[in-house]
């Protein structure tokens, strides 16, 4: 990880309304090459919603972000994955009547690749790769059950392993220890820092669990009321009077 | 079991499953020629007339699927690609100005015109979700019937078209059978292909199928436009066979509402359930209409909310496999007795377990 070098994610005023709600509010930020990157904020501060922005799920009003230096501020989600960014979402977004390996293969990188030469079954080295990542997952006991069948932990870990299929350089991490058992949370800890540390992947992390925040980023952003409160290391920002005024009330 | 026998077990119901599909299909290609070996025989020309229909139906129920099961958007208006099939068919065969052509070609050109059509309507309707698509298909349905009927010089309007006459009915069931079945062995290759999975990707959740980089649009008008060729054909075939169209008997309502209900019966989604359902409806109508003729429409009503309410998954779904048995088992011993299914699994319409959910 270094500052030194151009971001991989980086947005300029990003601004989002909803009629007269002003959502996320000219939001400068950026992610770099390596970071684990932490986006923090009480429930209605814009997390989601920014993260929304910068995959393309919702259009932005004002403001451009760029990814490896392109500018994605048009471009159609499908298009921002193909450019090596992927997500998971506040609520888990798995294909149920599809089974874990399914799941996984549908979830590869679709770059380049023209409708003709999706009309055969998956490639080999796609299925090892899918069956790679879902021992890695622990999830190969479940390999053949449908998405619909397994746990909410479960389900959190096999989006993470969605996420990870098309091997992308980004991972954005919408709650991803939400409503999992404190074990599960361990092993989706463990498996960030292992993307992290051996593969290179950057990660911008939105989560309510201080723990999991302190545990995991470099750096954190704080949202509230859709601005931008503060930025630093997880514990500037815990120690920041205004992010204990907006948590607390103090 | 162990996993060595549990993939032997497998093959050999594959095996066996390919031994019954062949024989089926060697069945239904010796079939016409009953009527050469003797003047009484169960293969009648009636009974061929009732198999084409059957092979029609499974054709366009395969065909619906593909845009109902597959992507999940419930398509009401279906029919209108069979309707231009039928009448750009009847339209070159029948032509009063200059050439008039033959079916072979007159059929190919009423599958390109539902296509074009398909590419026009799918557009802007395969932007809209839920009931909403559906509607909007259902509104250009009867629109595209109004437009026929005032089209007077070009499609004959109220009067119709007669098309020439070819009473060959083996040839028609022959043509039909292959069709059925070309198309069955199409959504078949669709489904195990990555084209197929993606697919079903966006009829589970769009949004997530976009954002893990499947172009959502260019798979829904490219699934929606092939449904409306294959369809169109079916149209020009039947336009054929009939040798009269107009619109009220091209553009039935209730076309493809049966389509719909075919489908369900047989399993939304699946390959083989189109042709169980459209199978099923037709020789059960048949019974049902002769039985109980003031009462046939409402049981056919009772047993689609029967099945919606029972069987979602339809009856292939029925003897499929999930852990230590088929969903017929596990409903036999939910309503009968004791539970005897996958842990893990879910029961129709409900939901997983959500583990360290908050109550």
């Amino acid at each position: 990880m270094t500052m030194d070098t151009a971001p991989l994610l980086e947005g300029r005023g990003v601004t989002k309304r909803f009629g007269g709600l002003v959502a996320v509010d000219s939001v400068d930020f950026a992610v770099y090459p390596g970071e684990v990157v932490g986006l923090i904020g009480p429930n209605g501060s814009g997390k989601t919603t920014l993260l929304d922005c910068l995959s393309r799920v919702q259009s932005i009003d004002e403001g451009r972000v760029f990814f490896k230096g392109t500018e994605i501020t048009k471009l159609k989600p499908h298009n921002v994955a193909h450019l090596g960014m992927s997500r998971t979402f506040q609520v888990i977004r798995v294909y149920r009547k599809l089974t874990v390996l399914e799941n996984m293969l549908v979830s590869r990188q679709w770059r380049g690749e023209s409708l003709l030469s999706q009309l055969s079954p998956s490639h080999p080295d796609t299925e090892a790769r899918a069956r790679k990542l879902v021992d890695f997952l622990t999830l190969e006991h479940l390999v053949d059950s449908p998405a619909g069948t397994l746990s909410g932990g479960q389900r959190r870990l096999l989006e993470l392993g969605m996420a990870m299929m098309p091997d992308p350089e980004l991972i954005l991490l919408d709650e991803a220890a939400s409503g999992v058992n404190p074990t599960l949370v361990e092993t989706i800890k463990d498996r960030i820092r292992t993307l992290n540390i051996d593969e290179g992947v950057s990660f911008l992390v939105v989560e309510h669990d201080m723990r999991f925040i302190s545990d995991m980023c470099n750096r954190v952003y704080v949202l509230n009321f859709g601005e931008k409160l503060a930025e630093g290391t997880p514990s500037e920002v815990i120690e920041n009077e205004a992010v204990i005024e907006a948590y607390f009330g103090a | 079991m162990t996993a060595l026998a549990t993939l032997e077990q497998q093959a050999r119901t594959t095996r066996n499953k390919q031994i019954a599909l062949a024989l089926l299909l060697l069945a239904l290609l010796i079939m016409p020629l009953g009527t050469q070996v003797a003047d009484q025989t169960w293969v009648t020309d009636s009974r061929l007339f009732q198999f084409t229909q059957v092979f029609m139906l499974i054709a366009l129920a395969s065909n619906w699927n593909l845009t109902g099961g597959f992507i999940g958007y419930v398509d009401f208006g279906h029919a209108v690609f069979f309707g231009l099939g039928a009448y750009a068919t009847g339209v070159m065969m029948t032509n009063q100005h200059s050439i008039q052509w033959p079916f072979w070609s007159a059929v190919i050109v009423g599958a390109i015109v539902a296509a074009i059509f398909a590419v026009m309507i799918g557009f802007p309707t395969l932007r809209l979700k839920g009931p909403y698509f559906s509607i909007a298909m259902l509104g250009t349905f009867v629109a595209m019937r109004e437009i026929i009927r005032v089209s007077k010089p070009v499609t004959g309007g109220g009067v119709g078209l007669t098309l020439p006459p070819y009473l060959n009915r083996a040839l028609f069931y022959y043509l039909t059978l292959g069709l059925a079945v070309a198309i069955i062995m199409f959504v078949w290759w669709i489904r195990r292909s990555e084209f197929g999975s993606s697919l079903i990707a966006i009829r589970e959740d769009e949004v997530g199928a976009e954002m893990r980089g499947i172009n959502t649009t260019l798979h829904k008008i490219t699934i929606f436009v092939i449904a409306g060729f294959l369809t169109g054909i079916v149209g020009g075939m039947w336009a054929y066979q009939n040798t009269f169209i107009d619109p009220d008997v091209v553009f039935v309502d209730s076309r493809t509402i049966d389509l719909v209900m075919m489908t369900m019966l047989g399993g939304l989604g699946t390959v083989a359930g189109p042709v169980v359902g459209a199978a099923a409806i037709y020789w059960l109508r048949d019974v049902v209409w002769a039985a109980f003729f003031d009462w046939h429409l409402m049981i056919q009503g009772s047993l689609l909310i029967g099945i919606v309410l029972f069987v979602p998954t339809g009856l292939v779904g029925l003897f499929r496999r999930n852990g230590s048995g088929t969903t017929l088992q596990s409903l036999w011993g939910r309503y009968f007795g004791t539970r005897a299914e996958h842990p893990n699994e879910p029961g129709p319409g409900e939901d997983g377990p959500i583990e360290g959910a908050q109550p």
